[in-house]
């Protein structure tokens, strides 16, 4: 593990740990994958989409969070990423998921992003999250709502242009 | 790893602290960051800076944070290696009101001894043509204009011209002892 403040997390199936530089072909096959990585925010070279790796490291030293990247327990694979993501010019802190090809349909970005919730409200001490996602992008707007997220708004964002802002149910609810 | 801390007469080489970040977003807001892919948009150079904290983590070598011993921030000097470089690069930025006093070469001496104590065997320097003060501090430096060297990836001799440092030549009193 490279970044020394994430924590490690775990899952009946998922170990969520701070990114490592073993990830980052993993990570940047995914941005480079334009079909895949555009409700994400996906590049067209190799070198941007090493620096958004690089970015996403400096981003837990600069916050004290980010995001984790998501291993299979049983294979010790990278299956995708969930973390907590708010780099200067967010709305506010927000949980995000990605889920790489080959791992699909198996409920791992609920089991991942839940844990990631939990872990922001109990441990990052947040009273509120949300989570922004690009119109059209139904499958995460799927588990967003399975997740008891709702619509709040529509707003400008500097990367992804039109996004839409769920919000989530707060801690009182989530942690019961 | 966290960048290691390095000392020379008048200065201080540490990793980035959340206060370089600002200065530095506001110098690649600007004309003078045309040399390093710039001016970026604040938002934009966010990003950039943050990668180039995780720089240490990812490559075990990166960039410091230059200030004085009385703590003014002064500009940023690192070695690094995006995907695109062929090589490890000496890169430096200085705020404007840092410029004319011989701090770049003072923490680019500093780096270079960090670099040949630590293994490295070669670094080089990525110039513009028509840079002239990057040039000076480099041939200052002992570094040579290597016209044979591998231009990063997607770049011409009009946009980039390779000096080149070694451990014999880094323009240190030592060296020409």
């Amino acid at each position: 593990m490279i970044v020394p403040n994430a924590p490690q997390l775990e899952t009946e199936r998922l170990i969520l740990r701070g990114p490592d530089a073993g990830d980052a072909e993993a990570m940047i096959a995914f941005l480079l994958d334009r079909e895949r990585a555009d409700g994400f925010g996906g590049y067209d070279h190799r070198g941007d989409a090493w620096r958004w790796f690089a970015l996403n490291v400096g981003h837990w030293h600069l916050r004290g969070y980010g995001y984790f990247t998501i291993e299979m327990k049983d294979t010790g694979k990278p299956a995708g990423i969930s973390g907590i993501w708010n780099p200067e010019g967010w709305p506010e802190p927000e949980i995000g998921w990605v889920v790489f090809e080959g791992y699909e349909g198996r409920g791992i970005a609920r089991e991942a992003a839940e844990r990631v919730r939990r872990y922001a409200y109990e441990d990052l001490g947040l009273k509120t999250l949300t989570s922004n996602i690009v119109p059209g992008n139904t499958r995460s707007i799927a588990l967003a709502e399975r997740m008891g997220a709702s619509y709040e708004r529509t707003y400008q964002n500097h990367h992804m242009g039109e996004d839409l802002l769920y919000r989530h149910p707060g801690p009182d609810e989530v942690l019961g | 790893m966290p960048a290691p801390v390095l000392h020379t007469p008048r200065l201080t080489l540490r990793g980035h602290v959340m206060a370089d970040l600002e200065a530095l977003c506001d110098l690649l807001g600007t004309e003078r960051a045309r040399h390093m892919g710039g001016p970026l948009p604040r938002l934009e150079a966010w990003r950039w800076m943050a990668s180039e904290v995780a720089m240490w983590d990812l490559m075990g070598h990166g960039v410091w944070g230059i200030e004085t011993r009385d703590g003014t921030f002064l500009g940023q000097i690192g070695i690094t290696r995006p995907p695109h470089y062929p090589e490890v690069e000496l890169g430096w930025t200085l705020l404007e009101d840092a410029e004319g006093a011989g701090y770049a070469s003072e923490a680019a001496q500093a780096v270079l001894l960090w670099a040949w104590e630590n293994g490295f065997s070669s670094l080089v320097s990525y110039i513009t043509p028509g840079n002239d003060r990057s040039v000076a501090l480099a041939q200052r430096l002992g570094a040579t204009h290597d016209p044979e060297a591998a231009l990063p990836e997607g770049e011409t001799a009009a946009d980039t011209v390779v000096f080149r440092h070694r451990p014999d030549a880094d323009g240190s009193p030592e060296a020409y002892a």
